[in-house]
């Protein structure tokens, strides 16, 4: 695996407006972090603080580096609060939550700015892909998750008739994002965001850091998003464990290698592991559905992207997990600035796309 | 003989009264341990997040509440936790929730029957006062305020600041409830910082820095100084930053170029966004102008917020869809870990700045967060404002698509108290029984009230000779009432009530403290004053000079006859008979407040003084129609509510009957050859038969003056009439001239 550019390109573009967009960089699978003893280690502008915490249900960390340990305590606390604030608004497991309440409700007046940016740019990410990624599976979720909860270790998966009637709810298209309100076309229709808001939570954070002056932070919310790079100078390097065969996100055999480290400077990596939930012993249903046939597709083990953003890596790992290779490569050129590297079910490996500036 | 048979049903009253006290309030104090707050029930709407309790242990004692392993914080009582080193014995309890950084996370009120907390004091009104402390740090020390805002002293916590001028809490306004604010005040900080200190989470603060923020600090400050001090921030958004955060976004290249064309210029100004938090005077009242301010402040929640944004360019940050669909959908506030999006009935349009120098803005709007939302105006926030921009995508479809922007705000630092600092200033303040606190913030008006004493006082003691002067009298006379309209009524809010009878009687027989009365000084000095004067001239004294509501009658009257108003006469024998409304009125309220402190409260709005001076006439209007109404009366009947209706009078008319002197003169004529007094006095106080009626007499003196008048008090003319004649006659010896005589003697 290459590692990703941090050419002086790059670094220029990055001096853009600091409430837009901040850049990150590379891509992994099951996070391990090739950093040792990155905690107690001291760089050139002061010690880096580590911490470890909950993000939308799945472990996170902050590394970051600063001289002043209570200013760095601080800045924690409010990323912290930031990812609750997001939470309160994205998850689906929160009754009060907006997601929620636009699941129950079907509409939802008033939603927050993030809401509806991030629906947006859902609805831009089904259309890249051609409907491949789509935040309305979550009826086809519910089906897989109650059938498997009523008959657990069955085979043949929910009846097809049922299966057919499920997946006429599902459509990207069918929710109307405005500014004063979200409303979806189709009662019965649900919208799950986790194929892409740890990825926006992730921007989020990083942009309140970015705002703060700071230069070198690692954020590891679900995916990971790098402010600058490490403090003594080079890229934050973060190590991919292989894909194929692994069952569980951040099952921790620490395979990193020369071969599977990614370098990350002000770039977003987003990694998508199909078996990292499975409804079935075999790992047939899986929690990355096809909208289109409602199956869940076999032929990837991993995906992992690489983009100026998490929230769109995030978005595309999601995406090509679900869709053929060549459709994939197709949407790949079409986004531009981003790196995916998927490893097949048969072992493997394709990388597609590129990232501006790159050599690709 | 009939004297002291009057007296005897007095004495005799107010033990019957007492015991009966006794006996109404002995099953309020039964079920004092029945606190049982450690039910699951309870604890959980302290800490909604918790799913595990511990026992009740350590000292003081506390239960431990937990969230799977981890522990969120601490409940207690505070009665456990204080009660013994109390403040009136045991006056309330409240069930405290304390997390671990030491805010209050929560707190009910589980006990508060004993009647002298209850007064002028709903549940409703207390619980929403005390939920003021929900997320307030225990360092911070909190001063209450019986006042309005613009007096409140600079190291006030802003939850405290509840007694603005709006109906709710404008209730805690009356001298007895603003002492039960206080005591529920310093319940809550005094239980909640000793558990704190317990448990370790007070002294080594590792918080960093809770603010408290101060809302009356003023001076003028222009446009420009305060855009420097960041109490206004501004972002400025040009037309290429509007197309590169779309392009960030993915939006692709064909499209940035066809919105870049619909921009146009790219340095040309897409919206110039200005924020600022608009409730400390410093800038709300520069920003908006004394008259605005002062109007938004008043209708303000208390510890609500209120928020500027302006807005200048293409871009609008109000959009239009707020007009059909009531939610402002462009703009939103982040705090922490909350959002806040605005709909109209938050809003409130401004026309234009007030301050010097300000741009003219295109757009600009007052934004208010209740004080339940969470919003802390010395923490840091930001406004974001969302950007809607429609362009067609490669299939050419039009897309409507959204980008943001984030306008940081941190209050400036000026205007923040620090929890800590504060501390250091008050740390000796803070060692001082509360009641020391009240007299020591309210030493200014303590002094003017005690020289207004002192002076009335000695108007009495020489009554006499004041009573010979009579355009010294009258000029005396109003001036003291305009005093006390003004400064006593509406200035100190010192005006008494009936409501201070009842609960000084109930605490006779519950739990009086000297303390508690202490904590509202000017009340109590007044009432000394009153007690004493009561004790030797009877309740005139303070009905004639001190009330402020019977001043402003009396001053109203003045002006009514000045204009000819026609006065209506009342036969005494139909006067008679309505001196009695006021007894029963006054005798049904503390009938009342046997049964239910709370109805009697309701019921006490028969004395319009809340409305008139705690209020200004700002109330419900029945309210308003009501007090206007008695003063109207007053025009024709003059003090039409302290003859008949007022309670209070009553009250003090029963034990004034033990009054020692009769400082009021009276002829042996009087009522037999000459009624001049009984038809003139203000109140009709003077019965036919010359008597003054101690009950309804208001000692204004006015009879005390015509006494000594030798033009118009019948025996005094002929007094002067014979000195006259004696004097015309040894002149006319001595050859003086006689006509220079006639010219001083009155016809009679």
């Amino acid at each position: 695996m290459r590692s990703d550019t941090n050419n002086s390109a790059r670094q220029a573009k990055v001096s853009r407006r600091r409430a837009i967009g901040v850049f990150a960089a590379t891509a992994g699978l099951p996070l391990m972090m090739s950093v040792p003893g990155v905690a107690r280690a001291a760089g050139r502008n002061g010690s880096l603080f580590e911490w470890n915490g909950t993000a939308l249900g799945a472990s996170s960390r902050m590394i970051l580096s600063h001289p002043d340990r209570e200013a760095a305590r601080r800045l924690v606390v409010m990323c912290r609060d930031e990812i609750e604030r997001l939470e309160r608004i994205f998850s689906l497991y929160r009754s009060s939550s907006e997601l929620s309440r636009l699941n129950r409700g079907g509409r939802l007046d008033a939603p927050s700015h993030d809401m509806v940016r991030l629906l947006s740019a859902c609805r831009r990410f089904g259309d890249l892909s051609g409907g491949a990624f789509d935040v309305t599976v979550q009826p086809l979720w519910r089906l897989y998750a109650d059938h498997f909860a009523a008959h657990p270790g069955d085979e043949n998966g929910p009846d097809a008739r049922a299966l057919e009637r499920v997946r006429a709810l599902v459509d990207y298209r069918g929710v109307e994002v405005t500014a004063r309100r979200i409303s979806f076309a189709r009662k019965g229709m649900a919208v799950t965001l986790n194929g892409i808001a740890q990825g926006y939570i992730t921007d989020r954070v990083a942009e309140l850091l970015r705002a703060e002056g700071m230069d070198n932070v690692l954020i590891q919310l679900g995916e990971t998003h790098a402010l600058g790079g490490h403090p003594q100078g080079r890229a934050w390097r973060l190590g991919l464990t292989a894909a194929a065969g692994t069952h569980g996100e951040g099952a921790g055999h620490d395979e990193a290698t020369g071969e599977n480290v990614v370098e990350l400077r002000n770039r977003a990596l987003a990694t998508s592991a199909p078996h990292g939930f499975t409804f079935d012993r075999e790992g047939r249903f899986h929690h990355l559905i096809d909208p289109d046939s409602g199956n869940s597709p076999q032929a990837v083990a991993g995906v992992s992207v690489t983009a100026p953003r998490a929230a769109d890596a995030d978005a595309l790992s999601t995406a090509l997990s679900v869709m053929e290779a060549r459709r994939g490569a197709q949407m790949m050129e079409r986004v531009g600035d981003a790196t995916a590297w998927v490893v097949l079910a048969d072992g493997g490996e394709i990388t597609l796309g590129r990232a501006r500036g790159s050599k690709a | 003989m009939s004297c002291e048979y009057k007296r005897f049903t007095c004495i005799t009253f107010l033990f019957v009264a007492c015991l009966f006290c006794r006996a109404i309030a002995a099953p309020a104090h039964a079920d004092e341990g029945a606190a049982d707050f450690f039910e699951p029930r309870i604890l959980s709407r302290i800490f909604p997040a918790a799913d595990g309790f511990g026992p009740l242990q350590g000292n003081p004692p506390a239960i431990a509440v937990y969230r799977g392993d981890k522990q969120l914080g601490y409940v207690f009582s505070s009665r456990q936790v204080v009660g013994s080193t109390g403040f009136s014995g045991k006056p309330l309890d409240i069930v405290i929730g304390l997390d671990l950084e030491g805010k209050i996370a929560g707190l009910e009120l589980r006990e508060h029957h004993e009647p002298i907390l209850v007064i002028g004091i709903r549940d409703a009104d207390l619980e929403r006062h005390m939920q003021q402390y929900v997320g307030f740090h225990v360092a911070t020390r909190v001063t209450p305020v019986a006042d309005k805002r613009k007096e409140t002293a600079p190291e006030t916590a802003p939850e405290t600041v509840l007694e603005t001028a709006t109906e709710e809490a404008a209730v805690d306004i009356l001298s007895g409830a603003s002492i039960t604010t206080a005591v529920v005040n310093d319940v809550i900080m005094r239980a909640s910082r000793a558990m704190a200190r317990s448990r370790g989470i007070l002294p080594p603060l590792e918080d960093d820095g809770r603010g408290v923020v101060d809302y009356d600090r003023f001076e003028s400050k222009d446009w420009s100084a305060l855009l420097r001090e960041g109490a206004i921030a501004v972002l400025r958004l040009y037309n290429s930053d509007v197309s590169q955060a779309f392009a960030a976004q993915g939006v692709p290249a064909k499209s940035i170029k066809r919105m870049k064309q619909q921009l146009g210029e790219p340095k040309g100004r897409f919206i110039d966004l200005y924020a600022a938090l608009a409730t400390p005077a410093l800038i709300g009242r520069n920003l908006l102008g004394d008259h605005l301010f002062g109007r938004l402040s008043s209708d303000l929640e208390p510890g609500a917020q209120m928020i500027l944004i302006a807005g200048d360019g293409r871009y609008s940050f109000k959009g239009t869809a707020y007009v059909k669909n009531i939610v402002f959908d462009r703009i939103q506030i982040i705090q922490g870990e909350n959002t806040f999006k605005f709909n109209t009935g938050d809003h409130r349009r401004v026309e234009s700045l007030a301050v010097e120098g300000a741009p003219i803005l295109r757009e600009l709007g007052l934004f208010t967060l209740s004080p339940g939302s969470g919003f802390d105006p010395a923490q840091p926030w930001r406004l974001e404002i969302l950007v809607v921009r429609s362009y067609t995508d490669a299939k050419g479809k039009e897309i409507e698509d959204y980008a943001a922007f984030t306008l940081p705000y941190r209050l400036p630092g000026e205007l923040i108290e620090r929890a800590a600092g504060v501390e250091d200033v008050a740390a000796e303040r803070a060692s001082w029984p509360l009641w020391q606190h009240a007299w020591a913030d309210n030493q200014g008006k303590i002094v003017v009230l005690s020289v207004a004493l002192l002076i009335l006082l000695s108007a009495l003691v020489f009554q006499d000779s004041m009573e010979r002067r009579p355009r010294f009298y009258r000029f005396f006379r109003l001036g003291f009432l305009v005093f006390t309209t003004v400064w006593i009524g509406w200035y100190a809010g010192a005006q008494l009530s009936v409501i201070n009878v009842i609960t000084f009687l109930q605490s006779l027989v519950t739990a009086f403290s000297w303390e508690f009365y202490l904590l509202g000084p000017l009340i109590f000095i007044l009432w000394c004053f009153v007690a004493v004067a009561l004790l030797f001239w009877g309740r005139g004294v303070y009905c004639g000079w001190l009330c402020p509501f019977g001043a402003l009658q009396e001053l109203l009257n003045e002006v009514a006859q000045k204009v000819r108003v026609p006065q209506i006469n009342i036969p005494f024998t139909v006067q008679e008979r309505l001196w009695p409304i006021k007894y029963m009125l006054f005798l049904g309220l503390l009938g009342l407040s046997f049964y239910s402190m709370r109805e009697s409260v309701v019921l006490s709005e028969v004395e319009p003084f809340k409305t008139v001076f705690s209020l200004n006439f700002q109330r419900a209007w029945p309210f308003v129609a009501y007090a206007v109404g008695l003063l109207v009366a007053g025009l024709f009947i003059e003090r039409f509510f302290c003859r008949y209706l007022c309670p209070l009078g009553a009250a003090l008319a029963v034990p004034a009957r033990v009054r020692m002197f009769e400082w009021l003169k009276r002829r042996p004529q009087c009522g037999r050859e000459c009624r001049i007094c009984a038809q003139e006095c203000t109140v009709g106080a003077i019965h036919p038969n010359g008597q003054i009626n101690p009950n309804e007499c208001i000692y204004c003196m006015h009879c005390q003056v015509l006494y000594y008048d030798d033009h118009r008090c019948p025996p005094m003319i002929s007094r002067r009439e014979r000195k006259e004649t004696y004097r015309a006659a040894r002149e006319g010896e001595n050859g003086d001239d006689p006509a220079r005589e006639g010219g001083h003697v009155d016809a009679v």
